[in-house]
């Protein structure tokens, strides 16, 4: 996933490296489109989130993400919530567009009430609001007028822990580690070691632990983060948002780098 | 207290306290006016006859269609209000069209049999305040004759959306004593040329006039040529054997 | 002063995409009274592997199995919609729909979209109505034919060349005397499938992780020495029909 939500929905173009930084950092230029003459619902997310990560443990699902909403560089919004509960079984976290997501949030409040108004003895869990989610998502697409997000669903229920994604393309995948945006790169093959393969062993502090350091290094890594952040614990008891935490980090090292900008010796 | 008769045959979905809808027996009343149509179904194929009635020497016998095709593997003839059955057998092309279009296949006799039923029933049909596309039900019953996978098949289909298998069926104005006629003659293992000439016998017991290749039609769907009207020589030579 | 040229851009284009590419290849070949329909799992986005494992190869009746590629989220939705059809057609018709039936009907929902299409390249495996192994393949828009075997994804330029050899006997010439197979032996035909997908693997970075072949046959043909393949699993639900099998197996996730 391209960690410019800018560029989500666009189409790659390999003839541009992404990661190249000489002469200029480039942004893949997409000019010529099949779709160019069509009718446009010209679009692009306004008001931004960067990463969410989540991640399998033994007990359930934990899944974090910062409190920043980000105006392009500016850092516009400080205490924004990019987890959601929905029901007692499930929560959504996303990236992309914070409008849309607070759409839909209000789509899946409504939801849960009109599910809870039936009575009938059934509650969504999270495979349930996940499918919703897509089927939602990728009806926007088809209508050339989408949700700009991608968000992780995460949730336990029944005995059974579930954890997926969905994007602005109605895409979907399930693993037992997601992020989305930069974390996409940058966290996700550190969520991958730390995770694979010990789903069914590791506890809730040390799926805590795996967290905390992935968001700092995110932190130190991605312009468009906060280090004020939360973490959702999803398990048999239901549905912990924790309240917004600080970051511990440290930039002394930042003191012994040579050999860039101005130095006094 | 009880309303009579007369004022629950005016709205054609309007039950009557007993539990009828009086508009779909009176079509089914239509029907017994029609002319005998009979079919009988074997093992190497299906056939149909049906009666012509020639009420005027000026009149072109040719010209009187009872049977008609509905795909290359299906037939169907007809009795009562025979105009009603253009829109049926229309809707039944239509329907067969469109499944070997979209399926490369041939549709199946119970689903065509399905198909018009289907369109029988939506007389009194209005979507929000347009008026209904069918004022009344149809006044026709229809005997689709047919082979598919499960091999030769006969439907009977009538104005309440109901279709039966049968194998042997008669219907009109002299179907009920033609049915007791192929209830005694009807077996298993007929032949096709069996079936013609107990077609042609049953008619020619309910009939007034004299039968002849002029005031019968006999059709047939076979495993090998499909859906075929008998043409007035090989008509006549059937007669020839009865 | 100087004046500082400000290249004049286009008007950017803010358009959205409503595809994208998620990787992966997927693989079929037909048999005398057999069909085999392959995919790995890995589901991709550029140089991100979304998820090790997303299956693109689907049981859609007990003897019909159709494997997708291209746009993740199109195939999906384009399988549940066929499967969808399927059931419908069944309380139609009281009957599961055919291969080649299913074949019509998959033209049939791609060419409605041709407009829109799906981003799908659809390979249908399964077992025809007079009991012979068949392939169906299809463009995303709904240009169909039969075939004896075809690949298509993101490494079928590998694979397909290496099957048309295989298979085909493409630039080969038999011996003197002697004629090519026009089928080959299930056993001989699952080794040709691994083979692609190794190659594939070791060649195309969007190609690995995991392998899905899922093996149909005829009524009453024997085993053919299925049994001994490792990593099988039997799908058959009904004791006189076609057997049904997965065999699951890893490929290299670098």
């Amino acid at each position: 996933m391209d960690h410019f939500p800018l560029s989500w929905g666009r189409p790659r173009n390999d003839a541009v490296d992404a990661y190249g930084t000489f002469p200029i950092q480039q942004r893949p230029n997409h000019g010529q489109d099949t779709f160019s003459s069509g009718i446009q619902h010209t679009q692009q997310p306004i008001v931004t989130g960067t990463s969410v990560l989540a991640i399998k443990f033994k007990d359930g699902i934990m899944m974090a993400a910062d409190n920043l909403a980000s105006y392009g560089s500016l850092a516009r919004f400080r205490d924004i919530k990019r987890l959601h509960a929905v029901g007692e079984h499930t929560v959504i976290g996303a990236g992309g567009d914070m409008g849309d997501f607070q759409y839909i949030q209000s789509i899946m409040d409504e939801l849960m009430i009109d599910e809870f108004a039936a009575q009938d003895g059934h509650a969504l869990g999270p495979a349930e609001v996940h499918n919703y989610l897509s089927e939602l998502m990728y009806a926007r697409r088809s209508k050339m007028d989408p949700l700009w997000n991608a968000i992780l669903v995460g949730g336990f229920k029944d005995g059974q822990r579930f954890l997926a994604f969905v994007d602005l393309l109605g895409t979907t995948y399930s693993a037992s580690t997601l992020a989305t945006g930069y974390g996409a790169h940058i966290a996700q093959p550190l969520l991958r070691r730390a995770v694979e393969g010990r789903e069914d062993t590791l506890d809730a502090a040390e799926a805590e632990k795996i967290i905390e350091q992935s968001m700092q290094v995110l932190f130190y890594r991605d312009a468009r983060s906060l280090d004020k952040y939360q973490i959702a614990t999803i398990t048999a008891e239901g549905v912990k948002i924790s309240e917004s935490r600080k970051l511990e980090t440290s930039w002394s090292f930042a003191e012994g780098i040579r050999g860039y900008g101005a130095q006094t010796q | 207290m009880f309303l009579t008769r007369s004022e629950y045959d005016r709205g054609v979905n309007t039950f009557s306290p007993e539990g009828r809808l009086f508009q779909v027996e009176y079509a089914m009343e239509a029907i017994k006016l029609g002319s005998t149509t009979v079919g009988i179904r074997t093992p190497n194929g299906v056939v149909l006859a049906v009666e012509k009635r020639v009420h005027s020497p000026l009149l072109e016998s040719s010209s009187i269609e009872k049977i008609m095709e509905i795909d290359v593997h299906l037939g169907c003839a007809m009795s009562g209000l025979t105009a009603d059955a253009r829109t049926m057998i229309d809707h039944a092309r239509v329907t067969a069209q469109n499944h070997s279009f979209t399926y490369d296949e041939k549709i199946k006799v119970e689903s065509v049999a399905q198909a018009v039923c289907d369109l029988a029933l939506r007389f009194g049909e209005s979507v929000h305040d347009e008026e209904a596309m069918m004022s009344r039900p149809f006044g026709v019953a229809l005997l689709i004759a047919g082979i598919d996978e499960l091999g030769p098949q006969l439907y009977h289909t009538d104005p309440s959306g109901t279709s039966i298998k049968y194998d042997a069926k008669a219907i009109g104005s002299g179907s009920e004593a033609a049915q007791s006629e192929l209830q005694d003659k009807w077996h298993k293992q007929m032949t096709l040329q069996e079936a013609q000439i107990l077609t042609l016998r049953v008619l020619k017991q309910v009939m007034e006039e004299k039968l002849d290749q002029h005031n019968v039609q006999v059709a047939q769907v076979t495993a090998e040529k499909g859906f075929e009207i008998l043409d007035e020589t090989s008509l006549k030579s059937v007669i020839e054997l009865m | 002063m100087q004046h500082v040229a400000v290249p004049h851009a286009q008007p950017q284009q803010r358009q959205f995409n409503p595809y994208s590419e998620n990787g992966g290849t997927i693989l079929a070949i037909a048999g005398a009274n057999f069909s085999v329909i392959a995919g790995d799992t890995r589901q991709s986005e550029g140089y991100s592997i979304q998820t090790r494992y997303a299956p693109k190869v689907f049981r859609l009746t007990d003897k019909a199995v159709l494997a997708t590629n291209g746009f993740a989220a199109d195939g999906n939705m384009f399988v549940k919609k066929v499967r969808q059809r399927l059931e419908w057609y069944r309380h139609a018709h009281a009957k599961d729909m055919p291969l080649r039936a299913i074949a019509r009907l998959i033209q049939t929902m791609l060419y409605a979209r041709r407009f829109f299409p799906y981003y799908v390249y659809n390979i249908l495996g399964g077992i025809e109505e007079d009991g012979s192994g068949a392939v169906y393949s299809f463009d995303p828009v709904g240009s169909y034919e039969r075939e004896a075997c075809r690949a298509a994804g993101a490494a079928s330029s590998l694979v397909q060349p290496f099957l048309d050899n295989q298979i085909y006997f493409k630039n080969q010439t038999p011996a003197p005397g002697t004629t090519h197979p026009a089928h080959l032996p299930l056993s001989h035909v699952l080794s040709l499938v691994i083979d692609s997908f190794t190659s594939a693997t070791e060649r195309h970075i969007e190609v690995g992780d995991g392998l899905e072949i899922y093996v149909v046959l005829a009524k009453g043909s024997a085993l053919q020495g299925l049994d001994a393949i490792q990593g099988l699993s039997e799908l058959t639900t009904t004791d006189d029909g076609e057997r049904m099998f997965v065999i699951r197996r890893n490929l290299k996730r670098d």
